[in-house]
Order: C-alpha cells, then structure tokens, then sequence
C-alpha cells in the first residue's frame, strides 16, 4: 500500500511533507519545471508594506557546499504581491503562505492585517531572522520578548495559521520557541541561514557588498537538524525543519529529529526538481520499511 | 526550458587557455538565440550550478566557451567524450536581431567572444553583413574562431591586430553587439547608448527566482541578468554599480 504523506500543522492539512522555502520559490510563478503534485505547501518570497529595491551586487558567493546571499529582500510590496500574485495562488491545490517582513512588531500586524482574508493567502510565516536587513530581521529573532512580540502582534490580526522562522544566530533556540509559542504561533520553522562572510583575496574586500549573507546549503545541514530537533523539545506546536535539504534522507533526519514537515530552499536552484524528488524519496523510504504514513516514522525526541 | 544531461562530444582549444566543449542537446540547440545561455552542473562539482552562454548551435549539439578559471572550470575542461553534464536551459532573453539593419557590428573581449558565433549566425540569416570586433591582451588569447564578412582585431600589446581596446578598434556603426568584461560594455555604452550588451554576473539559480544576480538600472532599482538579461540596452545599465570583474572561481 502506498503510504500516507500528508501532515497536519496544527489546523493546516498538507497533502506532503515538502514545503517550497522563502525565497527560493519567488512567488510560485517563475519556477520551471514545477512538478506541484510534490508540493505539500509554499512560502512566498518575503514580502515588506512597501516596495524595497535589495542590495547591491554582488549578492551571492558560493561556499564550500554552501552559499552566501544578500538580497536584501527585494520585493514589489504587499499591495502588488495582493494585486499580481494572490489571485493565481487561489486557483492552486496547495495552500500558499506569505513570509511577512517589517521593522517594527506594528508593521508585522499591520501587514498580517492586510493579508487577512485575501483569496489565495492561506497564512503567515513571520520571518524574524532574515541577516539581511538593516532593520528588523534577526534583531527581532534572537531576542525573546521582540520575537513574542511580533507574534503576539500578527496574532491579533488573523486567524490564520502563523508560523514563525527562527533564526539560528541564538545562544539557546528553546528560549526563542517557547516564547512565540507563548505569543500565539501556530508552527515554528527552524532555521533560517546562518551569518557568514568570504572575503575576495583580489580586492581584500568581502565578497558580497552587503558585507556579511545568510549561508545556506549541505554545508549548514548537520547544524540545522541539531537546532530543529532542540526547538522540537522545546516546544508542542509541529517543527519545521530547514536548512540544507537536498534529497530524501536528509528530509528524513528533520523528520526523525522531530519535526512534522521540511522546507527545501537551496536544493531548487540547482536542481528544480529538488521538491519532487525529495517527496518521492520520502514515499518510497517510508514504503519500503513498511511505514504507513509520515507521522508513523520513528522520532527521536528524549525528554528531558 | 530543459534540464537533462547531456552527453559531453567534443572539446577543442580555440585560443591560450580557453576551450570549447560540445555537447549532445538537441532541445536546447533547436530552440537557443544568441546571447542566451545554459546553466552547467555535474557530478562532484560545485554547489551551484555555472552559467555559460551558448556559442554554437548545429544539428542535435550545442557548445559553451570557457577558461579555467577556478577548480569548476577545471573540472568541466577534464571531462572526457561521452561524460555527462547536467544541462538547463535555454535560459534568459537573447539578442533582439528582429530590427535588422544593412550591418551589424560585433564586439568582443577575451571570453565575450561566447554569443558571438550564435549572433553572427543569426546576423547573416536576417541579410546583414557582419562585422567582427574582437580583441584580448596579446595574440595567443585572440579566439581562432572568429569570422566575419570583415574581421578586426586588437590586442593590448599590438602583438596582433590594432593596439588598444576592441572599442576603441571598432568602426561606427549604427547596429552594435557588444560582450565582454562589464568595464568593456561600459565603455560600449559611452559610445553607443543603444548597443545591445550581453552583462556577466554571479548567478544563483538562473531561472528567476533567487534574484542573485542582480543588475543596477540607469533608472534605479534592480533586475535580473538572468531573465530580463543578459542581454541589455548599453545606457540602461548603471555601470557604476555593476561589479567590474567577476574571476568565475569558488573558493571551495
């Protein structure tokens, strides 16, 4: 028998355990040779109240199995992003959240507020861990009482599911999952990518204009499965896993280090069927050692 | 868009540490315009995967121009016949040869030589006559390959061709093609604003979504070489802001 593959996130149903990461995914429009059968959900590219230009290049440099970015979250704003891409993602069989962005907790809300009941728009992850960003992003991410106060202020101003990227710039995640999940989070997402910096040994500069990226990729897997599986101990509410996903078995160690669903971020720009394969893999693993479904598989979750 | 390993067939040096290497894509050779590109990946190479603009297109093959420059190229030159390379594309917006004039004038630096068999292809087939431009640091770095209804080189040294830059050796001509280093089409732009250039710059994904390579416009803002490029108008382009030289290395 083919075995169950969707997943409950808290009220959310998805079809399958993958899900498209921010800012690898654009808006859902652009990715070439989608196969979205294999989509068990997507977040959409960060999203401001206002449109914001990004950084300057160079924006990325590529690491050992990794990469640096800057993009500075370049976007058209929620008024075009309402206006140009929430009408498509209401026709689409797999729900669709925006990554919501703002320098202060009330820009959250008012952005939350926005988005509330637009057709297509099925929830929020606040991303409070973005490194690039001069305002905002992390600083609100590693500091508990900000972090529960975003939360606290996009959960007054919606019903629908939020989830909350955190980042992994932090001394102890568990504090930072316990206190947005006090505020009223729905799921968290652990993790966004690390702060990293190369410099170029031609002009003695560092590499991205921006100078310092977010790194993501294999490079930073082994590091995002430790941080997920404890933000998992910390807390009820499901665990998304992140950081570095490429193929079906290191969806499977989130997974079994705890967390209810993946997102696949990097892995699409080399291979855009990253998602797919992912999906399919996790089928036939979970097939093969006689599993009946995702949420039969073994965690290793000791208390504490 | 296509993405399937192609079969390696061929690989032949065509100047002093610069090669092409030919491979088995049908899709992508029927479907290709000049100035667009693919996107490389293979097993056991870099992370991302490595954009080279398309340089020939004949029959079920197409071929990318590259120097090694860093352990990715150096690994891609040590492929044999027959080895496979992962191969997406035809990606991003291609010269605009629709609005065809009697002439068309070529220019290229170093390994900006790569759209231009594609565009001189194209060129003829829409009845001009064209004019290559192509220039290096010396001799031994000139591309053999280069081929026009008239051919002009310049070097750097004078070892070949007129001394100086391929823009300074170029004649005026109304319709310009312009590839090479970014300092190169900036001066492309001081002269011919309505040069079409084809720009390099770091990509991430090369389909769109990742917004890595960013472009600065004249008029502000950014765009991306890989969709809306790589292929601009000269003067719409904020030189200043551009990286100048991009060594395609990894420090992997």
């Amino acid at each position: 028998m083919k075995p169950d593959l969707s997943v409950a996130i808290g009220a959310l149903a998805l079809r399958g355990p993958v899900v498209a990461a921010s800012g690898t995914f654009g808006y859902g429009t652009e990715v070439p040779l989608l196969e979205r059968r294999a989509l068990g959900g997507m977040v959409s590219k960060g999203i401001f109240l206002r449109p914001r230009e990004g950084t300057a290049p160079p924006r990325i440099a590529e690491t050992p199995s990794g990469m640096l970015n800057a993009i500075g979250l370049q976007g058209p704003g929620v008024e075009a992003l309402i206006r140009d891409y929430a009408p498509r993602w209401a026709e689409w069989d797999f729900p669709v959240l925006v990554n919501i962005n703002g320098e202060s907790a009330a820009e959250y809300g008012e952005l939350a507020a926005r988005l509330d009941g637009v057709p297509g728009v099925a929830g929020f992850e606040i991303n409070i861990s973005c490194p690039n960003v001069e305002q905002g992003g992390l600083y609100f991410g590693n500091d508990p009482r900000a972090a529960a106060a975003v939360t606290e202020a996009v959960r007054k101003r919606t019903k629908l599911p939020v989830w909350v990227k955190l980042t992994p710039m932090v001394s102890d995640i568990g504090v930072i999952a316990r206190a947005v999940e006090a505020a009223g989070a729905d799921a968290l997402c652990a993790i966004n990518t690390f702060v990293g910096m190369s410099i170029d040994l031609n002009s003695y500069k560092p590499r991205l204009s921006f100078r310092t990226g977010g790194l993501s990729g294999p490079a930073i897997r082994p590091l995002a499965v430790h941080l997920a599986h404890q933000a998992a101990r910390a807390v009820r509410i499901p665990v998304i896993g992140i950081g570095g996903i490429a193929r079906a078995e290191d969806a499977l160690e989130f997974l079994v280090a705890g967390c209810t669903a993946v997102q696949v971020g990097t892995a699409t720009f080399v291979n855009p069927k990253a998602i797919a394969e992912v999906h399919d893999g996790i089928g036939a693993f979970l097939e093969a050692r006689g599993f009946a479904s995702v949420a039969d598989l073994p965690r290793y979750l000791p208390c504490d | 868009m296509f993405l399937f390993d192609a079969p390696v067939t061929g690989k032949r040096q065509v100047a002093r540490g610069m090669f092409v290497i030919g491979m088995q894509a049908p899709e992508i050779a029927a479907e290709v315009r000049a100035g667009q590109f693919v996107n490389l990946g293979w097993a056991g190479g870099p992370l991302l995967r490595r954009p080279f603009s398309v340089y020939r297109a004949e029959g079920e093959h197409i071929e990318v121009v590259l120097k090694a420059v860093g352990g990715g190229t150096a690994q891609l030159l040590a492929m044999e016949v027959g080895d496979r390379i992962s191969c997406l594309g035809p990606l991003g917006r291609g010269f605009d040869l629709s609005d065809a004039q009697r002439g068309v004038v070529l220019i290229s630096g170093g390994l900006g030589v790569a759209p231009m068999p594609l565009a001189a292809r194209d060129a003829r087939a829409a009845g001009m006559l064209v004019t290559w431009v192509h220039g290096a640091r010396t001799a031994a770095e000139l591309c053999a390959e280069t081929d026009g209804d008239q051919v002009v080189w310049a070097t750097d040294d004078g070892s070949q061709g007129l001394q100086g830059t391929a823009v300074a050796a170029a004649p005026s001509g109304d319709f310009v093609l312009a590839c090479g280093p970014n300092r190169m089409l900036a001066a492309v732009a001081e002269r011919w604003p309505n040069a079409q250039v084809a720009v390099e710059t770091y990509m991430g994904c090369g389909t769109g979504v990742c917004l890595g390579c960013a472009v600065p416009l004249a008029r502000g803002g950014y765009d991306r070489a890989c969709k809306e490029g790589p292929v601009y108008r000269a003067a719409d382009v904020d030189w200043s802001v551009l990286p100048s030289h991009l060594p395609y290395a990894v420090s992997a």
